[in-house]
């Protein structure tokens, strides 16, 4: 058994920053307006961390085939995520213990700039 | 300013819509039939009990200056569609570090009395 993921990879789109706004209620304009980003000292608009960590999310349950085998995710939003950007996901099983899968995560961009750190799952092991 | 380290807030009741569920899968590229997605925890966890911090004149969050840090759920068990939960949040800790504000907000989320999702938000916010 290999103990990597397979690596996987999200285009960051404005229109996707926009659809999460209205699904997730979190519409602050530093996600949709570029002038109210730039007020923030941001470059432009900027993705929400929770869609980021919901494509954590989503790599973690190709592994795992069912959400309802995650116990823990959590990440540090480390990096901004802008559109345009192609974020890398990658990880590896770090260990089995108690019934319980640890998975190592990390995110980073195209220039190779890590967006996500400290990011881990755990998952209940499959058997 | 004060800190309002353990400071809780009024349980919030919420219904996992199916509707809603189904435009966040959507939103976030998940299987949309797969039930409820991990991080819509987002939404039945956080949002629904951050707007009371947020909102709160003793916790004074300037939300203009306020980055969502880091983040952590846990499940005992995922939530599945229509059911009823109930969030409560309380601030785990708020100190001051080289003039930035560290905020973390605990959500315990339960489901007819027992518990479901956990949830640690770490905000940083500029002085």
């Amino acid at each position: 058994m290999t103990s990597a993921l397979e690596p996987f990879q999200w285009k960051v789109t404005r229109e996707q920053i926009s659809a999460y706004a209205e699904a997730s209620g979190d519409r602050n304009p530093i996600h949709l307006d570029e002038e109210a980003a730039r007020a923030a000292g941001l470059p432009g608009v900027i993705a929400h961390g929770m869609l980021g960590m919901a494509q954590l999310a989503n790599f973690v349950v190709a592994y795992a085939g069912d959400h309802r085998r995650i116990r823990r995710l959590r990440c540090r939003f480390s990096g901004m995520v802008l559109p345009g950007d192609t974020i890398t996901f990658t990880g590896r099983v770090a260990g089995e213990e108690g019934g319980l899968t640890t998975l190592e995560l990390s995110a980073e961009n195209q220039k190779g700039e890590r967006v996500l750190t400290k990011a881990l799952a755990e998952v209940a092991t499959a058997g | 300013m004060s800190s309002v380290a353990g400071k809780d807030y009024p349980p919030v009741e919420s219904r996992l819509e199916a509707e809603h569920v189904r435009a966040f899968a959507v939103a976030i590229g998940a299987d949309p039939d797969a039930g409820v997605p991990p991080t819509y925890a987002a939404v039945y966890a956080l949002f629904s009990t951050a707007v009371q911090l947020y909102g709160d004149p003793e916790a004074a969050v300037d939300f203009a200056h306020l980055l969502h840090s880091e983040q952590e759920f846990t499940w005992s068990r995922h939530p599945e569609v229509g059911e009823e939960v109930v969030a409560a949040g309380r601030v785990e800790e708020d100190v001051e570090r080289r003039n930035l504000r560290f905020l973390t907000y605990a959500t315990d989320v339960s489901s007819s009395g027992e518990p479901v999702c956990g949830s640690r938000m770490v905000n940083v916010i500029r002085g």
